[in-house]
This record gives structure tokens, sequence and C-alpha cells, in this order.
């Protein structure tokens, strides 16, 4: 059983959700900001039509309302056409209370229910069955599993595609890895905390290990919250329940080792929906104000040009050390769930020079769009597939972007189209700087 | 209704992917920017031309309703399938197939998004004129079946004025190609804004301009909305078109402020100028314009001189709808149209609909042109309020009409306003439009219950309508002449001086001529118009008008005017003709087009009349758009030659005179 939320948090207030699809006009607008239906045609597919097929659910309007399914299944949820919509209607936001409203009358798959469980309660077993996961690709077995079709004998069609997808196999993860830190155990001097998104926990220790290399290099003694999971993956996809347990628990702990404390996290759909935290306890006060509290000091390692991070003193236009040319990619929960546009923007060009080349529809999501690359591949091929095109135009050996999903995917696509670049994360560049103590050096030879 | 086994017949030739069937899906095809919903049985989504063929010649056969639509962004219901049957959607098609710099044309398909094609041009250093609000959005093909406009279309006009030829398939599922080079009647003008009532359009060429080399911002504040549109008037009079003049009233700009502030000038009206051409030309005209706007009150004038600027000067009028979209789920946008020098009289007339409907309303207003837009926030939800705005809707819409407007500039009537047109045109004309209708579309599937108002809605309105002006006493001699022609079943023969041509009276023919019919109807000085009958000549007409400082755009030919439209001695007249009076093979006459610069209601038939050579009906007035400064016009052009009638003319002739009784020798006896 999955209920609904009822009541979001809009830019014009708090609204129930029958209101906030109501607030659509129709005037269509979004479309163009739209991937899916651009990529497409197909009004069904676009954000005015999900809204206006929300709006039909809530309204009791549809005979099947089933038939929503498709669309609402492709929503990328990157909230593009939130964005440019003068009411700010929030697509994303009502296509969830759709889905939810949908599985309210199905039995959870047993794939969510197991990764629930792994996710939730037993994170220490996930990390074991991980690891053994991530041998057996090093050893080749993975590519046996794939031709074998294992996963999909087995129910899991999905997670064999979700594997195929990965190609990083780390054999200890950073949470380990940052236990085993003293400089980031819990202190009184501490003066920012690290939140260990999943991304980077289970796929990608390096972001981590560079965020946190980072702050301690800019911005003094900072301690690591040793978290569980943000939850978002229960918003998407399971309970509402399960998913507050989840902030809770975030909160709990948040407030427990570093509470006032800016907390930092690296990888932005894990940080958009920290920062979303209070819209799931608006009816519950008590709740709602420690989400509260506790969301207004969540930042996102894109942002780290702020003032937490004072950003490196500009180079002289001389271009990259390395010759490089470096490109952006905005992570949709990045520009679209928190607004931040600039501050990579800054960072990269102090940090690249005349390396730095913006990149043509920086906004246009990557298809990744956490399990949508699972779930509808050949849509998120298409969507992709125009976003390597923007990079390969500005011919960049190196795109920067800041959230998992968007380097699984990227990385895969330039892979398959466009092999001459790499994807990173914003922090890793970052750190690189720091670490050649380039940073703030005016010239280089 | 469309049947279950008909539909699987289709699906054979689209296949699953390409023809929507599921209730979701047609939920989705079932609104555009308006407020009505009507669900289509089916939604064809057309890659190619030949699915358009093939989608409409089903359609054709099988007698289902069939709606073209783009983005769906059109806000007068005009892609609703009120009918139900099929949703032929052109979103797919969006390929710009050419940029020809040298032709200065550039040619798509029908679903190409307006800012795409902008974009590309720009790469070649040219721009498309006609940028309608939605223009990030939006599709050429919309563009055409509205004849969308835009603020840039005070100078340059709107999409059928830029529109050269386009590829259409008939409702009968037959292609055809029109364009402005065709022969005789203007089949490409009557196509553009018909709203797809009588074809689809899978290819367009459109005209494309050079960038201009400077553009001047302008904002400046009025203590009135009256003394800004005098402001306007004396700008266009003393011969400055700028390429962008946009009026908002006070509540407009509260409302902008209090979501966005864009520092907009405290005052009750603002004017948002701008002006383009050749460097030193622009600087010219924008002290001109400054000089002017002090002389009429202006509170605060700002000149913005680099794009940074310009764009901050733009804020205030991008974010005006946007302000409104926010106070209430939904906007009606009317889209009224007035003689330029009537604004400050609708403003008021406005004011006081929205205040007897307790309507907040703000106003925006392409002053240039006298299309104003009254913005009224509501929720839809709210049957009562909904109701009360409607009506406030309609209201306005009959103060234009009284005002001797139009219902509307640039929206497109589709079933928005369909009752209204009953309002502004005569049963005859009325009538007229039923028949071109179902001259092209017997069946009636083209876009059904569009644009004509339903038998029911014209009785309705029948006393709403403001009386007609009679015809001048030379003009009634011409229809009593017509009338017992039409009793006895005898032949006319339309003649005007008989200076381009001297057809031969047959034996029995009655013969008509147009010399008589020489006065000025009506010179509205401050809107830059001229009613005049068809029997002056050109050549003194455009003497007599200069006397009086203004420069009629056309040659300085000899004969009747009428019969300079109606051979087509000169093609570019298309652009400047607003309205005509006609007197048709029954002795009826109907009033076509209106006296404003941009006007969308209804068929544009006063461009099918052009190069008609008299088979169509008897022109008797015409209005025209006068110039504060002289245009480039050709020398009297040669005497043109008759054309060689097509099967799309024969259907328009089988609108307008059946029986071939009029100038017979054109379609042959």
């Amino acid at each position: 059983m999955t209920e609904t939320l009822g009541k979001l948090r809009t830019d014009l207030g708090d609204r129930s959700a029958y209101d906030a699809a109501s607030q659509c006009n129709r005037c269509g607008y979004c479309e163009q900001a739209c991937p899916t239906y651009v990529v497409t045609g197909d009004e069904g597919k676009s954000a005015r039509g999900r809204n206006q097929l929300v709006r039909l659910m809530l309204e009791n309007k549809l005979k099947d309302p089933k038939s929503v399914q498709d669309a609402l299944a492709t929503c990328l949820l990157c909230g593009a056409c939130t964005t440019v919509c003068y009411a700010h209607v929030p697509t994303a936001d009502l296509v969830l209370e759709g889905r939810r409203a949908l599985r309210a009358s199905e039995p959870v798959p047993v794939l969510m229910k197991v990764l629930g469980e792994l996710v939730e309660r037993r994170p220490r077993l996930l990390a074991v069955l991980l690891k053994g996961a991530n041998i057996l690709k090093r050893l080749g077995v993975s590519r046996l599993a794939s031709r074998t079709h294992v996963l999909r004998l087995l129910g899991m069609a999905g997670l064999e595609e979700a594997e195929r997808h990965v190609e990083e196999a780390p054999l200890s993860f950073l949470g380990e890895r940052l236990r085993r830190d003293p400089e980031l155990a819990p202190s009184a001097d501490a003066r920012w905390a690290y939140f260990a998104p999943c991304g980077p926990n289970y796929l990608y220790p390096r972001v981590g290990e560079a965020t946190t290399y980072v702050l301690k290099k800019t911005a003094g003694p900072g301690t690591f919250l040793d978290n569980p999971c943000c939850g978002l993956l229960f918003y998407n996809y399971g309970d509402l329940e399960a998913a507050r347990r989840m902030a809770r628990r975030n909160i709990e702990n948040y407030e427990e080792r570093a509470d006032g404390l800016p907390v930092w996290g690296d990888c932005s759909s894990c940080v958009a929906h920290l920062k979303t935290y209070p819209q799931m306890f608006l009816d519950d006060a008590g709740w709602r104000a420690r989400a509260e509290a506790f969301a207004k000091n969540v930042k996102d390692a894109a942002e780290m040009s702020s003032s937490a991070v004072p950003p490196p003193a500009p180079r002289a236009p001389t271009s990259d050390p390395r010759g490089c040319t470096y490109t952006y990619h905005d992570s949709c929960r990045a520009r679209n769930g928190e607004g931040i546009v600039a501050q990579p923007r800054l960072l990269m060009k102090t940090m690249c020079g005349d390396g730095y080349r913006e990149l043509p529809e920086a906004g246009w999501c990557c298809g990744g769009a956490g399990a949508f690359a699972f779930t509808q591949p050949e849509l998120s091929d298409e969507i992709l597939k125009r976003k390597i095109a923007n990079i390969a135009k500005t011919q960049a050996q190196v795109v920067a972007t800041s959230s998992t999903s968007c380097l699984i995917q990227i990385a895969r696509g330039l892979k398959k189209y466009y092999s001459e670049c790499r994807v990173v994360h914003v922090s890793e560049l970052l750190a690189d700087e720091l670490r050649a103590n380039r940073y703030g050096t005016p010239t280089r030879p | 209704m469309t049947s279950a086994a008909s539909l699987r017949d289709l699906a054979r030739t689209f296949g699953p992917k390409r023809l929507l069937t599921g209730e979701a899906d047609l939920a989705a095809y079932s609104y555009d920017g308006a407020l009505d919903r009507s669900s289509p049985d089916a939604v064809v989504l057309a890659r190619s031309e030949g699915d358009v063929r093939r989608a409409v010649a089903w359609c054709a056969a099988n007698g289902v309703p069939i709606v073209a639509r783009g983005a769906g962004t059109n806000l007068s219901g005009g892609c609703i399938p009120l009918k139900g049957g099929v949703i032929l959607s052109l979103a797919r098609m969006t390929r710009i197939l050419d940029v020809d710099t040298a032709a200065a044309t550039a040619c798509a398909e029908p679903g190409v998004v307006n800012l795409h094609l902008q974009e590309a041009l720009e790469r070649a250093g040219c721009f498309y004129a006609p940028d309608p609000a939605s223009s990030k959005v939006c599709t050429l093909g919309g563009n055409i079946a509205e004849n969308a406009g835009g603020p840039r279309c005070l100078k340059y006009g709107t999409t059928t004025n830029h529109v050269v030829a386009i590829e259409v398939v008939m409702p009968d599922g037959e292609s055809a190609r029109f364009s402005i080079d065709d022969e005789g009647p203007d089949m490409l003008g009557l196509m553009v804004g018909a709203e797809g009532t009588l074809g689809v359009v899978t290819r367009a060429w459109v005209k494309i301009l050079p960038l201009p080399a400077q553009i001047a911002t302008i904002l400046v504040g009025f203590p009135s909305i009256e003394s800004s549109i005098r402001c306007v008037s004396a700008i266009i009079a003393a011969g400055i078109v700028p390429r962008v003049l946009e009026a908002l009233d006070k509540m407009t700009v509260e409302s902008v402020e209090a979501y966005k502030p864009a520092g907009y000038p405290k005052a009750e009206a603002v004017l948002l100028i701008e002006l383009d051409g050749v460097k030193g030309r622009v600087d010219e005209e924008a002290a001109v314009v400054e000089r002017l706007c002090r002389r009429h009150g202006a509170q605060e004038y700002r000149r913005a001189t680099d794009a940074a600027e310009r764009e901050r000067l733009w804020e205030g009028r991008r974010g005006a709808y946007a302000a409104v979209a926010r106070i209430a789920p939904n906007v009606l946008v009317e889209d009224g149209v007035v003689p330029r020098g009537k604004l400050p009289e609708a403003y008021d007339r406005v004011r006081q609909i929205a205040d007897a409907h307790q309507a907040k309303v703000a106003m925006l207003f392409h002053a240039g042109d006298g299309n104003l837009h009254p913005n009224i926030a509501f929720d839809e939800r709210n049957a009562e309020e909904t109701r009360r705005v409607k009506r406030a809707g309609f209201e306005i819409l009959r103060a234009c009409v009284e005002l001797g407007g139009s219902l509307s500039g640039e929206h497109g009537i589709g079933s928005d306003k369909r009752a209204a047109m009953a309002w502004l045109f005569s049963p005859e004309t009325i009538a007229l439009f039923r028949r071109l209708k179902a001259a092209f579309d017997p069946q009636g599937l083209c876009n059904p219950e569009k644009v004509i108002p339903l038998p029911s809605e014209e009785d309705a309105a029948r006393e709403l309508r403001p009386a007609r002006r009679p015809l001048t006493a030379a003009a009634q001699e011409l229809a009593a002449k017509m009338r017992d022609a039409a009793a006895t079943g005898a032949r006319v023969l339309v003649a005007g001086a008989g200076t381009r041509h001297a057809a031969a009276a047959a034996p029995g023919d009655v013969i008509l001529a147009t010399t008589a019919l020489k006065s000025i109807v009506e010179l509205d000085r401050s809107n830059y118009t001229l009613t005049v009958e068809a029997g002056v000549e050109p050549k003194v007409l455009k003497a007599q008008l200069l006397d009086k400082g203004f420069h009629l755009p056309l040659p300085a030919a000899g004969g009747t005017l009428g019969g300079f439209l109606a051979t087509k001695a000169w093609a570019g007249v298309r652009d400047h003709v607003l309205g005509m009076r006609v007197l048709l093979a029954s002795g009826e006459h109907v009033d076509l087009g209106g006296k404003v610069v941009k006007n969308v209601s209804g068929y544009d038939v006063p461009k099918a009349l052009i190069g008609s050579w008299g088979a169509f009906g008897v022109i008797v007035e015409v209005t025209l758009k006068l110039h504060a400064a002289p245009l480039s016009i050709p020398a009297e052009p040669p005497a043109p030659r008759p054309f060689t009638p097509d099967r799309w003319h024969r259907k328009l002739k089988s609108a307008f005179d059946p029986q071939n009784r009029l100038n017979a020798w054109v379609f042959g006896r």
C-alpha cells in the first residue's frame, strides 16, 4: 500500500495536489523544455499532458486510471518544466503523486521489497552483497550473467539492465574509508559535516573523497555523518512512510552529530531530496520544524563556489595547464530542484580559464534520471544522444557534473558515442586543483 | 464516432506507436490553451506529408472528422476535436528544409517551432517577422492556421504577409500547392488563417528578412491611457513605424512589480517602443519619438543603450502574462481589436465591463495596431466565477465590434468566439463562409464546428448585431440590377472602365458598370485607413490623398480601383487591403474583413476576390491601409492577362456563383 502526500510545497505556498495540478492553465510554454515531449512529439509525454492527466486522476474522471501509467512512468522528474512555468507548477511532484496513487492498488514489486529492506534495515548486508557483485563483475562474471540472463530469469530484468550500465566496481566503499579517517571523526571543532549519498558511497568513492578533501582544505575541520540512505529511493519508487522513516533517521543523526553545521553532499539528486524533507511533514508541526532546520543547512557540492568555500582566484586566460577543454552539464535536480546555475559555472571558469566552454542545452536532462535509464531504455537513449551530441559540439575532453545518475549515464553515453571525453564530478576537478596546488595560482608556465 | 473496426484499419497504416487510442492518450489531446475539452477517438503522430495524406484521405473515405494540431497552444479552442474523430499531430514534422538568403525565403515543415526557425535564421543573419508570445513552443503550422501576429507585426505584418507558398493536403486527401505567384484568385491568402478548416499545411515557404543593423528600445511612462495612445498616433503620423509599440496599464505594471520587480515607471500607462533599421536613421527616429513622448506628457523616458539594458526594459512586458498567471489558475486573454483612435474608449469600456462583472482585469495592448489583450485571472473550477469572466469576455468583444473593430487580432475564432462571429458579420456573409467551407470540405470533416457560428448561435445573436451601414445610392442601383438579373437568370457582365480588359458582352447579358461608384466613404485619419467606392481611379485617389498628407500604397494606375483589384494588376496589393464590400450574384451584399490592420475573424475572403476577374462578385467598396510616409510601390504595371481556372478556383466559384452568371467567360460558358 502506498499513500500519497496530498499536500505539496509549491512556489505559491502549500497547496493540495489538486490545487497544484489545477494551477496549470495549459498554456503549453513548458513543452519544449520537456525532453520526453521533444523526443516523442507526444502530448501525453509532455509536462502539460502529465499535469492534466494527474488532474483527471484526482478528479476521478478516468474510467481506467491505469491508462496514465505510461505518461507518468516516462517522466524524467527533471523539473525543467517547472523552471520555465510562470506559476512554477510542480509537475515532478504531481507525477510522483500520480504514481503513488497508481501503486496504491498494487503489491510492492519483489525487487523493490528486497532493495528496500536492504537499504533501510540491512545496509551492511547490502554492502556485502554489492561487494560480492563487484568482485564478480571484476572477474567477468557479470558478462556471463548478462549473456545467460540469470537476473532476468530471477525476475530482475531491471537489475540486469542496471548492472550493465555501471562501469565501476569499487571494492571498498566510501563509508568505510571515511569512518577510518581520524580527521573526520566527531569533534567539537567541526565546522561542516559531510553526508555520503549512496552513489558516491557504493559506486564512486573517489567523488566523496574528493569532496571531503576539498572541504578539509578550504573550510576547516569537519565531520562525517556516517549517514543512512537519504530515502529518495522510497520517495520515488517505494512508500512514503519508509521515506519519512529515512528522513527522520537522517535528521536525528544530524542533530546528534552536527546540529547547526552546514551539511555537504555530492549527489544532487540526493541533496535536492534532503532540501525538500519538509514537504513530507507539512502536517506534522514538530517534524516539519526539525526538517526545515535541517534542510536549510544542506549544501550541494555543486555550489562550492559559494561563501562557504571561497572561489579560487581567477587564473590568467592562458587556458588550462593540461591543455584540456572542459564543459559543465547541469544535474537536473541541482538546476531545477535547487536553482543552482551560476555557482558551478563560476567555479569552472575560474578553474579552467578559457578552456571552459558552455554546453549547449546544458540544462537538458541526460536521460539518467535515477532508474529511468533502466526502466525506459529507448527514451533514455534518445535523450542521451542529444546530450552527447551537445558535448561533442564543445569538443570537451572533460565534462563535469554533480550527480551520480548523470555520472553513470554520461559515462555510458561517452563510451558509446564520444569516447574522447570523460565525465567527472565537479568536486574531483576542484580536488585536483588543490592537490596540484594550482588553486589560486595566477599563472602557469 | 469512429468505430473500433475502422480504427483497426487506421492502425494497420500507422502501427501502434503512431496511432494512439488509449484513454489517457486521448485525454492528452482533448484540450489546448483555451477552456474547452473534447476527446478524439484516435491520435495520429504524422512524420511526413505522406502520413498526412493517408490520414486525411482515410478520414474523408470513412466520414471521420479530423483536426490538425501543432503544439496545441491555441487560445481559442482551435484544435479541440469537438466532434471526436482523429487528431492529426504534426509536432514531429520538425525539419527546416532550406534557408535561401538569396531568394529571401526559408522552407520548413509545419511542426517546426517558431523559435527554432528564428534561431536557424539568425545564424544566417536573418529573421522571420511573426513573433507570437508563445514563439518558444508554438509551431509554424499553427501560426499559419491562425495567421499569428506578435508585437513585431505592426511594422512587418502578420503571418499572411510572410508566407509565400504552402503545400497543403486538402480535405479530400489531395495535395495542392498555393503560392503568391499563382495567377487568379489568391488561394494561399484564403488558406492562411483558415484555422485548419480548409486543409492541412504540410510544408511552407516563408519570407525572411535581414536582421536590422540597429535596434533602439525605449520605455516611457504616461499620466493616462489617453495620452499614451495620442502619443502612439502622433508617432505613426510622423511617418515612423516602430517594430514594437506595446502599452501596459497600471494594473499590469503593478502585478509585474509585485511578482518580479522590473523597475517600470509608476504611471497610469507605460509604452514599450522599439525602433529598428539602419544606424543613423534609428537615432533620428528615436529623437523624434522622444520629442513626441515629452509633448504628450511623458513622465519618464528611458532608452536602452546596450543589449543587456534592452533585455531589462523588456522584462516587465515579458513578465506581464506570467504575473497574472500566478494570481489564479486560469487567465482569460481577450484579443479584441479596434481602430487605433478608439483605444482609449475601448479601454474605458473594458474597465466598466470588468467592474460590472467583478473581474480584475490587467490590460496589455499592441497599441500600434489597436489590438487589446485584457487579461482576467480566474479559477475554472469555480463555475460561477467562470461564467462571470466569460460573460465579461463576450461583452468586451461586443464593445470592440460596436467601436468598429473586430473579434480577434491574432488568436483566432476557434470554438471560443464562434458565436460572436454572428455579431460581427451579416447572415449573408456567414452564409458565404459556410458555402466556402462546404465547397472544399463538403462532408464538414476538417476541424468541424470552428470559425463559423452554428445556426442556433446565429439566431441568438441576431439582435446583438450593430446596424449595418447602408449601401450608397450608386451601389443600391447596382444591387437592384443584380437582383433583377438573378430573378430572370440573366448573365451579368461586370465592367469597370475597361482599361485592363474589355470583355465582349454576349446577347442577353446585363452589363453592370462600376464607374459610378465614386465616393470616399470614410477617411479615418487617426487609424490611417480609407474606405472608398471601387469605381474611383487609383491615380486620382492617390493624388487626392497625398494632398491630405496620406500615402496610398497603390501604383498610380488608371481605370477603376475595383478593376485593379479584380484583375490583380499588382500582386503586392494583397498586403494593403483590409476589407471589402462585395455584391454577390444573388444581389445580396457582404462585408468582408474590416478597417483594423490586424484581423483574423473569419476567412480572408478579400484575398480570394483579388484576381477573381469579377467572376465571384462585384467589389463595390474597398478598405485600404494608408501610410504617413511613402512606400516603395511599382509604377503602373502592365495590363494583366486573365487566368486559367484550376479545380480549386472552380470550387471557389461554386461557393460564389454556382450557375456561372457573373463574368461567365472567365470560367468558360
